[in-house]
């Protein structure tokens, strides 16, 4: 008998023997197969003109040309590209600066109550957050209260096209900035005490020790959270673009997953969406496997 | 000794000033938040002319909860919201530690092969016209289970909890395997009650997430019956809509501040998160926010 066909029998004896551990792993398996993989297999129908009645009729790329012939289209193309980038580019050096200075907060008590309030908003939903920034943001809200006393005049911020995405931007941060800082934190705990010592001895000052001993120590982590922020930088998500939409700022705000949904679903026009779907979806593949090569180019390390 | 090893020698002047940042950030967090609880319990006559930095209720009163409380249409959205949350936990329970049970079993033979198809099905989103189309070839459509049966699995819950199951000790299973059990006897026997903590982090993740979900809830619960408490909630506060009130029943809002009904049903969303709250940060974060380490 050859090596191959013993190995192959002995795998074929391996699975039998562990029949059960696939029964265990099958309805994990069955949920993805019944509810993600139909539905991505769905997305052809971007190549198909739908029937209510009978079969769909197959016309190739025609919703793809009518898309990118929509002007609407490439508004909400730039809409979506500047809301994700933005938010990545701003948003992702604070959790970082964050975790640095709870890490120096010398008051044990203080340390402790800041964590467990910056984490809270994590957990609450955009549905719950809307309803908390409108009164936050509202004419005679705090915001406004302070943009008085510095000298401005008391506007609206959620419906002024100017201002609604820098709004999206603060209200990720006020959700995300304390959770997201937990990566970096558990980072910064991890440095070894001799490190710190021996910079002390060579008479290094703190932002010394910062510089040269905790952000070095910091930079995989970073890299590992902008990569994978990358991969769904075109997820923007429904939730909180859906919350803070309002007729003033749509056209503003509008993003791909959001003009999906009310082209497809408040529509009708399901081979449409499906194309815009379908388009970001390659996008986004194209963004993972781009940021995953050069990743892994540059640092050895990829999203994988 | 971890607090004050970068302290030493630390100017005072630094040291003020990330205090005070961290006051700046607690403050941005709780004004807002505290603020609408003390709007929900004020006297509604005043609601209007409260400043948003108040956080102590002006003129105490417990109406906006009577109405909350009493209307049926938050009562139904809240229950349907509590049974999909409490029925889809315990699948999403069973079937991640099943399944992350037999991913650490290092004599499950085309594991990576698993594993690639979990990445995968983690990258692909597919479209909102197909999940919709899928929920309704699944005849699924406005009925709640629909609701618990959405993210099942996770694949982020999934990956963690391998991450804590792949670290309980080898030795365990071996002496299990040698007694006779099986499979089944050895997760829900050996491994569960050794893992309760792990198990129940990832609970907490998912009763989160269905507590919260909102977009598919309202694509795919059609109904007024069917209606969860964060849709409801989003018809109520975001769009405006008092007439949700009166969808199960007629209502009478005579001097009541919408502004002080809508922060007491947003207060009443928010709590059993917050009931879950100390739990998660117990268990997920106890190893940063006690100063060790969390691997």
């Amino acid at each position: 008998m050859s090596g191959r066909t013993l190995a192959s029998r002995n795998t074929w004896v391996r699975i039998k023997r562990n029949w059960i551990l696939y029964a265990m792993l099958m309805p994990a398996i069955l949920y993805f197969v019944a509810f993600k993989v139909q539905s991505i297999m769905g997305m052809s129908l971007a190549f198909y003109d739908y029937r209510i009645v009978g079969e769909n009729v197959f016309v190739g790329l025609k919703h793809f040309r009518d898309l990118f012939s929509t002007p609407m289209f490439w508004q909400i193309m730039k809409n979506t590209l500047i809301i994700s980038f933005v938010k990545l580019i701003i948003i992702t050096p604070f959790p970082v600066a964050f975790a640095i200075l709870l890490s120096e907060v010398g008051n044990g008590k203080l340390k402790k109550l800041t964590q467990v309030v910056s984490y809270l908003p994590h957990f609450l939903s955009w549905v719950v957050i809307a309803g908390i920034w409108f009164e936050f943001l509202s004419l005679n809200g705090v915001v406004m209260d302070i943009w008085e006393t510095v000298g401005g005049t008391r506007m609206d911020l959620l419906t002024s096209k100017d201002t609604i995405i820098g709004v999206l931007v603060a209200s990720e941060m006020w959700r995300s900035v304390g959770w997201d800082s937990i990566i970096y934190l558990s980072a910064i705990l991890a440095i070894s005490e001799d490190l710190y010592e021996a910079a002390r001895l060579d008479g290094a000052n703190r932002w010394q020790i910062i510089r040269n001993i905790v952000l070095p120590h910091l930079i995989p982590a970073i890299i590992t959270v902008l990569i994978i922020n990358m991969g769904v930088v075109l997820n923007t998500g429904y939730d909180q673009i859906l919350n803070f939409q309002n007729d003033a700022v749509l056209s503003r705000i509008d993003v791909i997953d959001t003009y999906a949904y009310r082209i497809g679903l408040e529509g009708t026009r399901y081979s449409f969406s499906t194309a815009a779907s379908l388009f970001k979806s390659i996008l986004s593949l194209i963004l993972i496997l781009v940021t995953h090569f050069t990743s892994k180019k540059l640092t050895g390390k990829g999203a994988w | 000794m971890n607090s004050n090893k970068k302290v030493i020698g630390a100017p005072r002047v630094s040291t003020f000033f990330i205090n005070l940042i961290m006051v700046f950030v607690l403050l941005v967090i709780l004004v807002p938040m505290l603020n609408l609880v003390a709007k929900s319990f004020s006297d509604p006559a005043q609601v209007a002319g409260m400043s948003g930095w108040r956080v102590i209720p002006k003129g105490f009163s417990l109406v906006n909860y009577q109405i909350i409380f009493s209307n049926p249409a938050i009562w139904r959205a809240l229950m349907n919201s509590v049974v999909i949350t409490v029925v889809g936990v315990a699948l999403n329970v069973v079937v991640t530690s099943m399944a992350a049970y037999a991913m650490t079993r290092p004599e499950l033979p085309g594991k990576s092969l698993f594993m690639a198809f979990f990445i995968m099905m983690m990258i692909f989103e597919p479209g909102i016209v197909q999940e919709y189309f899928v929920i309704k070839d699944l005849g699924l459509m406005d009925k709640l289970p629909v609701m618990m049966l959405y993210n099942t699995v996770t694949v982020y819950n999934l990956v963690l909890l391998m991450r804590f199951f792949s670290e309980t000790p080898q030795s365990i299973l071996e002496a299990a395997s040698i007694d006779g059990a099986g499979h089944l006897n050895i997760l829900f026997k050996v491994f569960l009650p050794m893992n309760k903590i792990p198990i129940m982090t990832v609970g907490m993740f998912y009763a989160v997430a269905h507590w919260n979900e909102f977009f598919r809830s309202s694509v795919f619960l059609t109904s007024n019956a069917n209606t969860t408490l964060q849709v409801f909630l989003r018809r109520f506060v975001v769009e405006g809509d008092s007439t949700v009130l009166a969808s199960l029943g007629s209502i009478d809002l005579t001097g009541i501040s919408m502004t002080g009904l809508k922060s007491a049903t947003i207060v009443v969303t928010v709590l059993p998160i917050l009931c879950m709250y100390p739990f998660i940060l117990k268990h997920y974060t106890s190893g940063v926010m006690s100063g060790g380490v969390k691997e």
